[in-house]
């Protein structure tokens, strides 16, 4: 057996007789069968980052530009917090939503999945709240994390937002909520994967 | 590791060798898990069932009454493996009949639907950094041509003027770095087995 017959099973190509010759070899020959199954997964792989855009096969020749790009970004932003906290005094208020680090003391924790069917909001507890978001991350990449207000005339008040968070695991995001800076009602978090075209993902919850 | 001829497994395991269940285990278990990968459409908590059903099943049968031809065992697997996963298909399909399929989604349960399709995400996630790591847009589409558009290798070549010597090379690349992504991060042991039996 060669990579051509790999090719082929994976790529379904195979006759019906060739293939199951092909799966019997592979389980007596458990060292190809890994092999063949590294195609596999690269095969599904590439399916499944195809499947939300095309952008990442055809992106730009030229990575330094964005890297001298993002670069800048990051110099202006802390150009911003840098005057941010000159200007506003060592009294600045606590924010609403902030980065969790390992040391974030916190009063209650949160966990906020997407569930189909669900028949009530979860409800944010008092105090400073540590929120598991838990979802499909890529470890990989920053996300945007905003909180919304959802108002009763069903407008959207973006009260906060929090840019280039990373996953705490590919399944969770965390993030702390002051809830007492919070009015009574209807918020969501809306995460969405910073650079790509894919959509936000909103997870509600109410404030008591 | 030597590979054990069938023979050999089966009477051994007959005679109640723990340690050759343990071995039918290494030998079989990569193997089964690429049959059944074709045959489960990437839900990967069906795979984990099936692979480790069908080694339950052989084992057992070597335990008892053994099979008729010993030297042919990893046909006999391999055909158990394809009997559980037609058998699978139609327990599907019987059920997409009798449901309320919204009933369904509603009811589903979301953390087990993570797990279904974590094997596809690590996998993606790998991808994602395979893709990150090649710097030429001309060696990431040679990937989508081949593996997704399923395009002729001489098509390629030509479509992205390349020699297929480049061709060879860049592919082969890719799929060595695309299996250290995953050896590195860990998940290419996450998928071995717990076997209870």
């Amino acid at each position: 057996m060669n990579q051509e017959q790999i090719d082929q099973y994976v790529a379904g190509r195979m006759s019906e007789a060739e293939a199951l010759a092909f799966e019997e070899y592979c389980l007596s020959n458990p060292e190809f069968a890994r092999q063949v199954e590294y195609e596999q997964r690269l095969k599904a792989g590439l399916a499944q980052v195809a499947s939300g855009s095309t952008a990442e096969f055809v992106r730009s020749d030229h990575p330094l530009r964005w890297s001298l790009a993002a670069a800048a970004s990051v110099l202006i932003a802390l150009v911003a917090v840098f005057f941010y906290i000159w200007t506003s005094g060592s009294q600045a208020p606590r924010n609403i939503l902030a980065a969790v680090t390992d040391s974030s003391p916190h009063d209650a924790s949160l966990r906020l999945a997407l569930v189909r069917g669900s028949d009530s909001a979860p409800a944010l507890p008092p105090g400073l709240v540590r929120v598991e978001i838990v979802g499909l991350f890529d470890a990989g990449n920053q996300y945007s994390v905003a909180l919304d207000r959802l108002e009763q005339n069903q407008k959207i008040d973006t009260i906060a937002t929090l840019n280039d968070q990373l996953p705490s695991s590919p399944v969770s995001l965390e993030v702390l909520i002051d809830s007492k800076q919070l009015r009574p009602g209807p918020y969501s978090l809306r995460v969405r994967k910073q650079a790509s075209g894919e959509e936000a993902l909103d997870f509600g919850f109410v404030k008591f | 590791m030597d590979f054990i001829p069938g023979g050999e497994l089966s009477r051994r395991i007959r005679q109640g060798d723990v340690s050759a269940e343990s071995e039918l285990i290494r030998q079989f278990e990569p193997g089964l898990r690429i049959l059944l990968r074709r045959r489960t459409g990437g839900d990967h908590g069906l795979l984990q069932d099936l692979v480790q059903e069908t080694l339950l099943i052989v084992i057992q049968r070597l335990r008892g009454e053994g099979i008729d031809d010993p030297q042919k065992l990893a046909a006999f697997a391999a055909q158990t493996a394809r009997n559980l996963a037609i058998a699978s298909l139609r327990k599907a399909e019987r059920q997409r009949t009798d449901v309320d399929s919204e009933a369904t989604d509603r009811n589903a349960d979301p953390t087990q639907s993570v797990d279904r399709i974590a094997s596809d995400l690590e996998a993606a996630l790998a991808v994602r950094a395979l893709l990150r790591e090649l710097p030429h847009a001309r060696d990431r589409l040679m990937l989508k041509r081949f593996y997704l558009d399923d395009h002729d290798k001489a098509l390629i070549c030509q479509e992205l003027d390349m020699s297929e010597a480049a061709f060879n090379q860049a592919l082969s690349r890719a799929r060595r770095r695309f299996r250290q992504i995953l050896e590195e991060r860990g998940f290419a042991k996450r998928d071995l087995l717990s076997l209870g039996l």
